[in-house]
């Protein structure tokens, strides 16, 4: 149980969160592009959180209901990618992406052919989003890491986690979960980065923390 | 970052203590008697099987992750495999004298959350279903409810003055099994 406590300490977690953070920054730039809207950023809050989410947890209970992009994660790190948005919030996220297409179709004589409610946007947000957090740690720690294509679900959070922490086969204890608040025409959304490494690669992570600190010493 | 601003939780969840409701995390399980209420929630492609003697009103939870227990390293509670959870539930209600003869065991949850194109083998949920129900076969211990499968989540309330059990999905009516 106490496998991650050695090998991650508290600098490392530090360092993680200052990379999620130039990842949240890269993710509001990514969005506002996509979405054509001037987009404002909450300083994220990196957590650290148990495998099982308690009740106290941030994300609220184990069945709050949220939309869900999963993503799996390949090359040096493995693992899952979760982009979770509260269903509170996926309406208005919906919305201002139809606004978007409907500006697209006016400027380029696009037509959208799907109106109403349709959660493959969540899904391809989430695949953005990923990639600009994917990114920030490979600037930082010089991983290579992709992820494959996004998968969407709308249910309880602690259901759309299990599995991936199933095949992880339990060993793992931490999620990383980087929590990102969007302000858009003064209504904000919550979104939620989950990171969940694989045992393995939480020792890669650790190491190549280690190893950019040095360089950033020098 | 300030440390106040990064949460850093150990403990998963416990039951909460002075109330008739157990809450049972993921991989956890309880054996409890009258007046309690054991209730597990946010169910994916985990299984939940619960054991009841209704002759001494006393029964037992537990929230399965794993179909079986082999080939597993490192730690791991009692609980999350179903093979080991099964027996673990047993002992502890013969340790309250219940008695096997007596029990009945109802299903719940197993489902698939995520439409993947890339799975071709069954899924872990149908691998969790398929493992409790021959475990159980081989206890011999009925199993007179179940509500598995599907692609949806499920809270699930178990009651120990009856022994009836409620399922809960999002947008869904509470069933009872």
């Amino acid at each position: 149980m106490n496998n991650k406590e050695q090998l991650m300490s508290v600098e490392h977690i530090d360092f993680l969160a200052e990379m999620m953070n130039v990842g949240a920054g890269n993710a509001v730039t990514a969005l506002s592009q996509l979405l054509d809207v001037e987009m404002d950023l909450k300083i994220p809050v990196v957590h650290i959180l148990p495998a099982v989410l308690g009740e106290s947890s941030i994300l609220g209970q184990p069945s709050l209901p949220v939309t869900c992009a999963r993503m799996n994660m390949v090359g040096e790190v493995t693992g899952y990618l979760h982009f979770i948005v509260q269903s509170k919030d996926t309406a208005s996220l919906i919305q201002l992406a139809e606004l978007a297409t409907q500006k697209g179709e006016k400027r380029h004589g696009w037509s959208s052919s799907n109106p109403g409610e349709d959660f493959s946007v969540i899904a391809e947000i989430g695949n953005i989003i990923s990639g600009v957090y994917l990114t920030a740690i490979h600037d930082f720690c010089k991983l290579n890491i992709y992820h494959t294509v996004p998968t969407v679900a709308t249910d309880m959070i602690q259901a759309l986690l299990d599995e991936s922490l199933i095949n992880l086969s339990r060993q793992v204890r931490h999620l990383i979960v980087a929590e990102n608040e969007f302000i858009v025409k003064e209504k904000s959304i919550k979104t939620f980065m989950m990171i969940i490494p694989s045992a393995e690669s939480i020792k890669i992570l650790a190491d190549s923390i280690d190893k950019a600190k040095m360089s950033y010493r020098k | 970052m300030s440390n106040k601003e990064r949460l850093i939780f150990d403990s998963p969840a416990r039951p909460s203590p002075g109330s008739p409701i157990l809450r049972i995390g993921m991989g956890d399980g309880v054996v409890a008697g009258v007046p309690h209420i054991i209730s597990s929630s946010g169910l994916g492609s985990c299984v939940v099987v619960t054991l009841y003697d209704s002759k001494r009103k006393l029964g037992g939870l537990a929230h399965i992750m794993l179909p079986d227990s082999h080939n597993l390293n490192g730690y791991h509670s009692v609980y999350e495999c179903a093979d080991t959870a099964i027996a673990a539930l047993i002992k502890g209600l013969q340790i309250k004298r219940a008695t096997l003869s007596d029990m009945v065991a109802k299903l719940v949850g197993g489902s698939s959350m995520f439409s993947s194109s890339e799975n071709f083998s069954p899924g872990i949920g149908e691998q969790n279903i398929i493992s409790t129900k021959y475990t159980l076969k081989q206890k011999r211990i009925p199993l007179i409810g179940e509500n598995t499968g599907g692609n949806y989540g499920r809270n699930v309330e178990f009651y120990l003055d009856s022994g009836r059990v409620t399922v809960k999905a999002i947008g869904q009516e509470v069933r009872e099994i």
